[in-house]
């Protein structure tokens, strides 16, 4: 199936592609985002023969998602990251520009059901659900009800809405440990782990000054936390014609202060029995809910049960894992679901292949408690080779600067089995060379090596469990002479010192007390 | 003469030998070992030490040569003699509170002028979507401030500097 629905699509491209695509509402799509993203869905639509536009902001000009584009406009905003989160000016770039679509890749405006809202107002179809969905899998509250009334597993907790007076208490009531979160949150922002009661009205209040500034809402709820969970999420897919599939899971529980760093397909996990019914339940929701587009159902999984976590209603960074394992471009799939196309396959068409595993490649110093690193890229070189896929948004003489999040780019590798894409994996990052901003490619190997990891053994507290893997590691008298031999043989001061002796001299040096 | 680097917090001191034509002895600690770096392209060299050869990645950016070697990277920083014997005691008056880690000013408690005691805290900012205080590390004056709310800086910038005294009462 995994090649007869390449085949098909193929086929489909060569015979009548031309024809199906000019009947679609948009032949212009304007990518709202930076980075690795931007460039991966600009790819998408040019190879689907449609225009890309990308909006960037002054310090991404030199970007390759820029020079990529068909066509790239400029948008200002105080600090960079408010360019890309000024929907206004974004819309009005795809009004000159002639976009007839909008794709807002992942966060910035990708979760904004105003956004979502005002491009339709302004005749723009926006490739993601509609905004009442956004707005309804925006608030985890109000999320989290809709899923608990149609009967799906979330798990205990405490809701300040439902009265707030008795907030605190109905907190205390659901037990220790247990996990403060934002209403309006998400990607782990504001969210805080509470063991001991006695701190817990001072970490309602610090949650609620983080949730305040993060999302503009100090709402919290509290939910009991499940110690050293599993995250497993399931990909869907749905379209405007009422059908809904799930294009099967991905465990994401290498995580560093609530962030994903690893991500594959299928999760080590899962049984059969279990696999199946976490999937369907994703599907469940999502059809429930009427959604279209492509989204995320979240899980947390512990003790052989799993509980709702959130739905993201966007593509998610992680989304190539089910990319290689299915052999879908999830991008087209977005625009065709946009376009108005109903699904070009079912449920049963859907069968994984082998084992794909996503490495996030970040600017920063894990051994220094994963701190964010800036400077420029002096030197790139990227892996290549069988199962090797690097989304990067980085190019030799990029400046990485504290104005973006530090995530540089994401290698991709997939294999037969778990086995030979970690094997892949470990030779692919000791070939990824990164010089002039320190970036986590060697602690990912290091992790890529560890027994625990090999053995699937992985849970969101992994890396508190084991901080050796962090740690920088320890220098050997051996590597110590490499390096310096290296440091001293290009350093010109150093060199024309040696060779200003003449060579008998210095070989005499050898011997010579100093 | 010696030469000396910076490598991961330590200083380590050494000095090169020529033996031959791109031939080296590289005397370091009590090591004292034949050396020498042949290009292979731009970035990659083929580094020799003893009779052992490695293929490594190498950039320069000012003093700091950085180094791809065996899966790892580093960072090694080449100190100029007339910086390492140079007297390093700031003026005695002053303590400049530098960022952390690379971030944005999220808001200034303190102008310029205002007396501080130890512990205030002076500004926050956000890294890393975690806030953190930063705090008068002595009694004294707002002397500069080098920075104004929603701006973003990069790790070691100066953010404030005190004049150290007793706080006005």
């Amino acid at each position: 199936m995994w090649l007869n629905n390449r085949a098909k699509q193929r086929k489909t491209y060569e015979q009548d592609g031309e024809r199906v695509l000019s009947a679609w509402p948009f032949q212009s799509v304007l990518v709202a985002n930076r980075g690795e993203i931007a460039l991966r869905i600009v790819r998408t639509v040019q190879r689907l023969g449609l225009r890309a536009v990308v909006v960037h902001h002054a310090v991404d000009a030199g970007s390759v998602a820029v020079r990529q584009a068909d066509e790239a406009i400029e948008i200002t905003g105080s600090t960079p990251v408010a360019a890309y989160l000024d929907g206004a000016q974004i819309i009005e770039a795809a009004r000159r520009s002639g976009a007839g679509a909008v794709h807002p890749g992942y966060g910035f405006l990708s979760e904004n059901a105003g956004f979502a809202r005002a491009c339709a107002e302004a005749g723009l179809v926006f490739v993601g659900p509609t905004p009442e969905l956004i707005a309804l899998m925006g608030d985890k509250v109000t999320a989290r009800a809709f899923v608990a009334r149609g009967g799906f597993p979330v798990a205990p907790s405490a809701i300040e809405d439902d009265d707030p007076a008795s907030f605190v208490k109905r907190a205390r009531a659901v037990g220790y440990p247990l996990l403060i979160k934002p209403a309006a949150g998400g990607g782990g922002k504001g969210m805080r782990i509470v063991r001991d009661g006695s701190v817990l009205e001072a970490e309602i209040e610090r949650a609620r000054s983080e949730g305040q500034r993060y999302f503009g809402d100090g709402r919290l709820y509290v939910e009991r936390f499940i110690e050293n969970p599993r995250h497993i999420e399931v990909q869907v897919l749905g379209d405007s014609h009422g059908n809904v599939v799930h294009l099967h899971e991905r465990e994401c529980s290498v995580q560093r202060r609530f962030q994903k760093i690893v991500e594959e397909s299928p999760s080590p996990a899962l049984t059969e029995a279990l696999r199946k019914d976490i999937c369907e339940a994703a599907a469940g929701i999502t059809r429930a809910a009427g959604y279209s587009n492509a989204g995320t159902v979240e899980f947390i999984y512990g003790d052989g049960r799993f509980y709702f976590l959130e739905m993201n209603t966007r593509l998610q960074v992680e989304h190539p894992v089910t990319e290689a394992v299915l052999g879908l471009d999830l991008v087209e799939q977005q625009l065709r679901v946009a376009a108005g196309e109903a699904l070009g396959f079912t449920q049963a068409d859907l069968k994984p292949r082998g084992h794909a595993i996503e490495f996030r490649i970040y600017a920063e110093d894990p051994a220094a408690g994963y701190l964010p690193t800036t400077g420029p890229v002096l030197v790139l070189r990227e892996p290549t080779g069988e199962g090797i896929r690097v989304d990067s948004g980085i190019r030799a003489g990029h400046e990485v600067t504290a104005a973006f999040d530090p995530m540089l780019a994401k290698l991709i590798v997939s294999g037969a089995t778990r086995e030979q894409a970690i094997e892949r994996a470990r030779q692919a990052l000791h070939d990824y060379v990164v010089l002039g901003c320190k970036t986590n490619i060697a602690f990912l190997r290091r992790l890529c090596a560890h027994p625990a990891f090999m053995a699937g053994e992985i849970h969101t507290g992994f890396l508190d469990a084991h901080p050796e893997v962090a740690a920088e590691p320890v220098l050997n008298d051996a590597t110590l002479q490499q390096l310096l031999a290296v440091a001293a043989l290009m350093t010109r001061p150093v060199r024309d010192a040696a060779d200003a002796v003449p060579a008998l001299h210095a070989a005499m040096g050898a011997w010579r007390n100093t | 003469m010696n030469h000396a680097f910076h490598l991961l917090g330590t200083e380590h001191e050494l000095w090169l030998a020529r033996t031959g034509s791109g031939h080296y002895r590289l005397h370091a600690g009590a090591a004292d070992v034949a050396v020498s770096l042949a290009p292979i392209s731009e970035e990659v060299h083929e580094l020799r030490v003893r009779d052992e050869r490695m293929p490594v990645v190498i950039a320069q950016r000012g003093d700091e040569v950085h180094v791809h070697l065996a899966g790892e990277t580093y960072l090694l920083r080449y100190t100029h003699n007339l910086e390492r014997f140079a007297d390093h005691s700031v003026a005695e008056g002053e303590a400049v509170l530098r960022a952390p880690m690379p971030g944005a000013v999220i808001s200034v408690a303190v102008q310029a002028g205002d007396s501080v005691t130890r512990g205030q805290a002076l500004l926050v900012i956000e890294s890393m979507k975690m806030e953190t205080t930063i705090a008068a590390s002595c009694d004294g004056t707002v002397h500069t401030l080098h920075v104004a709310t929603g701006q973003t800086f990069d790790r070691d910038a100066p953010l404030v500097t005190l004049e150290r005294g007793a706080p006005a009462a």
